[in-house]
């Protein structure tokens, strides 16, 4: 190497987390050398997103004085995809099917997401009746070629399409995904004949058996690929007046990164780009702080989120929906197969509306007041009592010190909503009523959460919970302890999490085959022929973005059942050569997996695979950071306020520390309040706290 | 003893674990078992009692069928053998008797009791649709009981934790599908256990002693909020006469409904409704009771809990010995085709009462098809494969139906893929199919039409269940109907409409599933939503006048 090359690689020492969510879009700035992090946070400018990404870069360069030709590397997650879906702002699209199958897309499962609501709504499909047509060809469940493709119907299909005026075309073919040759034929005469039409096929985009499933997830990836494709170009030639000429990688709803070609090809991999950052902060905190199991909690304005992190790995799933009717009913949107971090949404936030229902009970959520008017304390216009107006009373939130003293808050609205709302209709104090509020909330997370836990084979205790969002350090201690979790943990910088969480993710793809067989006759030749092509394909994708074979690992999995039974459960299938011999080992790892899901086997049915899956990963960034603040004051000790606990029957007069006035090694007794800009940390009563050297906060509480 | 009350809060909390309970041993009974209809169709129920049987929550998946069924058959096994001095801990008590259960056979109920600090607190219940139950195959076609199978009395499963050898023994010698079927069994009595262990973390958590003051103050404000919706509407009587196809020959069926709104209260009665049919689809009045009351639920309070005090202002009677309550030897095994029409007399007299609240009749019920025989593909292994074909939903009061969507019961199809993967058939279509609804101000849902083709040479037996061939989806409020379903064969051949039939290689079978009845006069609809079903070829020229 010579001596300018190693100069521009230790110049190049620097790397940007870019994070674009609904309201900020946050930059972190990674110093390798110094081992430092430095942030900026501006709104999201929605009308041109990259407009916000420049500033916000220029913002941390500038501030450290830092040309664009110092940034080796940019990682990029954004929201992009998910808001297109929802608010039905993808691209008009076309859907070419096995003919008489034009209307599979529409007809979906044919299942009501909720059995006593008359007035359910389904959610439209993506591709309109007209949109849809089909093409005469046929392949039978071996593979084989039934009917061949008739190409001059098919020009007939695609140039009705196009005078349609549709800009993208998917393309889903019965058994596609077994022989994709006639998909192929498709997409290369809509290539060569309209250059200008982006085409997605699904022997591409998910090669898994299931037709409804698999037309559901090629179309969403048409729909939303023109306008990934523009966003994408335009980030890169954006960085590049910059001067950024470092590799840019995006982040995909697994908590790992492709590349921007990759991200242009399957861009509904980017479905959950946002939030799969901040489960990989966790990761990164877990990483730093030597705790490899955790749970992500994150609550915000209108939802928490929670997500489990394993041996420092996160659970992924690939059971997801995108676009629901009902946020929260499980079956109200369209199916997408993806690798994604199995997370629990679930309405509960600082802005969700607490109410008595017609059985007398309380309730709070999913309905929330948002941010207009958002909860009654903001003191505009809301008049429904919400979480935040609950924390607010019982003493959690300093009025005069919300977002950092950015915003004054009106105690006096809120204790007005929960008196009219709440407290007269159960007959309570106010206080009781606030402090209802808040159990009811925290019993809800509490409880999909245990839910989540248990699903996976997990016991809540062995788990650290770490707190995100600017409601989730306000819960997290009461929602510990109804899980009987008894560590918690609140980073700095938790206001930027999902774009810390980039700088840790690995660069990785999946690669997906549907090969439906017992395990006990198997043809393994054929299985060993696939997978390998497989390998083959992933490592060829790593290398493109730089990574060589030996950084290269490889994990193999299949999606396997009973004979007969309808849900496949995910088992780690050994490396290299398969053949009779490895059933023993496969047969056990099914085993190991069912009985840890279902706590029991069924030894005498036989075993068989559906879906194939190769994982094919470059290796982990590993970074170390040295924490710093700037300290506000000496004194951490704020002052003393009256705060009601959950834990205690009455009112008490509690410490109220500056978060920026804490120092390594500090150690206290809850209970406490600690204040800082994004969020204020409520720790209960038996308990004791310490900052620890990255300037966490961490709290045993005691086991009860 | 003095009863506990629980403020509004502390309710709350403690009835959202109780639901997350039933709700976790209810997904991991679906997730475990074999059985297609459990599965695809959600058609198990998990349901929490007290030691009365009386129900305290319901998981939140499950189908209408169960409602209030799983209750009922602890309530009669406590006045019968089993009488709360019986059980120990460790017990589990089985049965599939149609009568005491959920109506016919190949529904399997497993009870389960909880004791507390050596105390019986309460029961845990599961239903489930099990993959085989002996017999002939699955369908109308049993002349009587006797043919539908297995019939398992009031057995204990397990006795202190031991298992009845004997009885699994003679299940796993009577059915097709031996290790499945006691694999699902097993799996209730799992999920029943699952249950137990996570109310006893409940209460000990909670320092409770027992659910009764709680189950009790539940159920009382559940059947309070009913009771409050039901005294809202008209009193009076309405009625309504409903036909449906029988047999398609000589004997069609005729439900008379006649719905009584009194105060807070509600009776309906099915005198005059046809007798007992000479084909399995005969309902017990468990079954009709669970039919009628979910569309009364979910036109008064689809939002109050699935416990007993919801159903308390709801009574349901038919004559003994009719369609709607089956006696003890005649077949009932289809008995499905028959519920799943119960909404519309109901919705056709409720409609007279609050007319905004209801929908028009749906194309229902779904067709079902069981393909039976060897696959020259699997070693010549014997496959029985169901699959399921819904009908349009009805036009609402204020919106069009949703395209081929399952009502009453929520059964999802079975993709195409994995159809052909598994039995020897090959698809030539399957598709919305236009004009199948009826118009109206607003449009019903469309329904479908499928073609399918038998591909291997030894041909294949084919259990079939439909419904509206003779028949329409009736609309409402001027609303019109549906059009008759079809179901055709190539080469023609006759068909039966409920029955078993052989098929040969390339027989090519077509079926047509009605859509929605309309809601409203066709005049008063939307000139846009117009342009738009002609678009998009939901309804072609010819309706147009």
């Amino acid at each position: 190497m010579s001596a300018a090359a190693k100069k521009c690689i230790k110049l190049m020492s620097f790397q940007l987390g870019i994070d674009i969510g609904g309201t900020f879009t946050d930059v972190v700035l990674l110093d390798e050398n110094s081992e430092k992090l430095f942030f900026s946070k501006i709104l999201t400018t929605h009308g041109d997103p990259t407009d916000g990404i420049v500033t916000g870069i220029k913002q941390v360069l500038d501030e450290n004085k830092l040309e664009g030709s110092s940034i080796r590397r940019v990682l990029h997650g954004t929201t992009l995809v998910t808001n297109a879906v929802i608010e039905r702002k993808g691209a008009k699209t076309g859907l070419l099917t096995t003919s008489g199958f034009e209307d599979i897309l529409e007809i979906g499962r044919e299942l009501r997401y909720y059995i006593y609501d008359l007035n359910i709504q389904m959610p439209e499909p993506i591709v309109p009746r007209n949109l849809r047509l089909g093409v005469n060809e046929r392949i039978d469940k071996d593979g084989h070629v039934i009917s061949t493709l008739d190409e001059s119907q098919l020009a007939v299909q695609v140039q009705t399409l196009v005078n349609n005026g549709v800009e993208a075309i998917a393309i889903c073919y019965l058994f596609g995904y077994l022989n994709p040759s006639h998909e192929e034929k498709t997409a290369q005469f809509i290539r060569e004949n309209y250059p200008q039409i982006y085409i997605s096929t699904s022997s591409q985009i998910m090669p898994e058996i299931r037709e409804y499933e698999r037309t559901s997830a090629t179309t969403m990836n048409a729909y939303v690929q023109p306008l990934t494709h523009t966003y994408l170009s335009k980030l890169e030639s954006r960085l590049l007046d910059m001067d950024i000429s470092g590799v840019i990688n995006i982040m995909l709803s697994s908590g790992r990164l492709t590349t921007v070609e990759g991200a242009k090809e399957s861009p509904i991999h980017l479905l959950e780009s946002g939030p799969a950052g901040g489960t990989m902060a966790g990761v990164f905190v877990g990483k730093q702080t030597n705790r490899k199991d955790l749970f992500n909690f994150d609550m915000g304005g209108t939802t928490a989120k929670a997500s489990l992190i394993h041996n420092h790995k996160p659970e992924i799933t690939n059971q997801f929906e995108a676009g629901r009717v009902k946020r929260f009913r499980k079956g109200s949107g369209l199916p997408v197969r993806i690798p994604v971090i199995d997370m629990i949404e679930i309405g509960a936030g600082g802005g969700s509306i607490a109410k008595v229902n017609q059985l007398g009970l309380l309730t709070v959520g999913p309905e929330s007041a948002g941010s207009e008017p958002g909860p009654a304390c903001y003191d505009r216009g809301g008049e429904s009592p919400t979480v935040t107006d609950a924390d607010l009373v019982l003493g959690y939130l300093n009025e005069n010190f919300f977002l950092g003293g950015t915003m004054t808050l009106n105690r006096q609205k809120a204790e007005g909503a929960i008196r009219k709302h709440l407290a007269e209709p159960l007959c309570l104090s106010v206080e009781e009523a606030a402090l209802g509020v808040h159990r009811v909330v925290n019993e809800n997370m509490a409880n999909a959460a245990r839910v989540h836990i248990l699903e996976k084979g997990q016991d809540p205790r062995h788990f650290t919970m770490m707190a995100f969002g600017g409601a989730g350090p306000v819960h997290a201690f009461d929602v510990a302890s109804r899980l009987n979790i008894t560590q918690l943990l609140a980073p700095v910088g938790a206001g930027v999490a999902s774009a810390i969480g980039f700088l840790v993710s690995p660069v990785a793809v999946e690669n997906v085959r549907s090969h439906v067989g017992k395990l006990n006759s198997m043809d393994w030749e054929f299985a060993n022929q696939f997978l390998s092509k497989m390998e083959d394909e992933g490592k060829a994708f790593l290398n493109t973005a730089g990574i060589p074979d030996e950084n290269i690992s490889i994990s193999r999995r299949s999606d396997m059942r009973y004979l007969g039974q309808g849900f496949e459960i995910n088992v780690p299938i050994p490396n290299g050569e398969l053949s009779r011999d490895k059933t023993n080992e496969i047969q056990s790892n099914f085993s190991l997996t069912y009985s840890a899901l279902y706590s029991r086997t069924i030894d005498d049915v036989e075993i068989e695979s559906v879906t194939w899956r190769v994982l094919t990963t470059g290796p982990s960034p590993k970074i170390r950071l040295k924490q710093e603040f700037e300290f506000n004051s000496q004194n951490a000790l704020k002052g003393h306020r009256k705060v009601r606990f959950a834990q205690l029957n009455t009112t008490i007069e509690c410490p109220v520390y500056d978060r920026y006035g804490l120092q390594v090694g500090d150690a206290m007794n809850g209970p406490a309040i600690i204040e800082e800009k994004e969020s204020t940390f409520v720790i209960g009563p038996n308990s004791q706290f310490f900052v620890d050297d990255q300037l966490n906060i961490i709290v045993d509480m005691d086991a009860s | 003893m003095n009863s506990q009350k629980f403020d509004g809060v502390t309710l709350s909390i403690l009835w959202s674990r109780l639901l997350a309970i039933v709700d976790e041993a209810g997904t991991a009974l679906q997730r475990t078992s074999f059985s297609t209809v459990t599965r695809e169709s959600n058609d198990f129920a998990v349901v929490l009692m007290d030691k009365k049987g009386q129900s305290v929550a319901q998981s939140a998946i499950s189908v209408p069928s169960f409602l209030g069924v799983i209750p009922m058959m602890t309530k009669y096994l406590l006045n019968g053998d089993f009488p709360e001095s019986s059980w120990r801990p460790g017990d589990v008590v089985t049965t599939n008797d149609p009568q005491l259960c959920a109506g016919h056979k190949p529904d399997v109920g497993v009870v389960s009791p909880i004791f507390f600090k050596e105390k019986l607190i309460g029961f845990l219940g599961t239903i489930s649709h099990v993959p085989d139950i002996g017999g002939v195959l699955w369908g109308a076609g049993a002349r009587d009981a006797y043919e539908e199978g297995l019939l398992i009395p009031p057995t204990k499963l397990y006795s202190e934790g031991v298992e009845n050898e004997t009885l699994l023994n003679l299940i796993k010698n009577n059915v097709r599908a031996p290790m499945q079927t006691i694999g699902d069994i097993r799996a209730q009595v799992a999920a029943n256990d699952q249950g137990r262990k996570g109310l006893i973390a409940l209460l000990n958590e909670e320092g409770l002693e027992h659910i009764e003051d709680l189950s009790n103050q539940i159920i009382n404000a559940t059947e309070k909020a009913m009771r409050d919706a039901i005294s809202k509407a008209p009193d009076g009587t309405f009625s309504y006469t409903y036909h449906a196809d029988g047999d398609c020959n000589e004997e069609p069926v005729r439900i008379e409904c006649a719905v009584t709104i009194s105060g807070d209260e509600i009776t309906v009665d099915y005198e005059g409704t046809s007798d007992a049919h000479t084909l399995g689809i005969n309902s017990v009045l468990n079954y009709t009771y669970a039919y009628t009351a979910y569309p009364i639920k979910c036109t008064f309070s689809p939002e109050v809990p699935n416990n007993d005090g919801a159903f308390r202002p709801i009574t349901v009677t038919a004559p003994r010995g009719s369609l709607l309550n089956a006696t003890k030897f005649v077949p009932v095994g289809a008995r499905n085709m028959t519920g799943n029409m119960l909404h519309a007399p109901v919705f056709g007299a409720l409609v007279q009462a609050v007319p905004e609240q209801v929908q028009a009749d749906c194309g229902a019920p779904c067709w079902c098809v069981v393909l039976n025989g060897y696959n020259p593909d699997r070693n010549d292994m014997e496959f029985v494969e169901y699959f399921f074909l819904n009908g349009g939903y009805g036009a609402r009061s204020d919106r069009d139906g949703e395209g081929i969507l399952s009502f009453p019961t929520n059964i999802s199809n079975v993709p195409l893929e994995v159809q052909e993967t598994s039995a020897p058939i090959r698809y030539h279509c399957k598709e919305l199919l236009p004009d199948s609804a009826g118009i109206g101000k607003y449009r019903g849902g469309l329904g479908q039409r499928i073609i399918f083709e038998v591909v291997n040479e030894a041909g294949l037996n084919m259990s079939l269940l439909t419904e509206k061939l003779n028949n329409v989806s009736k609309g409402m409020k001027g609303g019109s109907d549906s059009i008759k379903g079809q179901l055709k064969i190539e080469p023609d051949k006759p068909v039966p409409p409920k029955g078993i039939m052989r098929l040969k290689k390339g027989d090519k079978i077509t079926m047509e599933i009605p859509g929605g009845g309309g809601y409203g006069d066709e005049t008063e609809r939307d000139p846009l939503l117009i342009k738009r079903d002609l678009e998009l070829g939901y309804i072609t020229k010819k309706l147009i006048h």
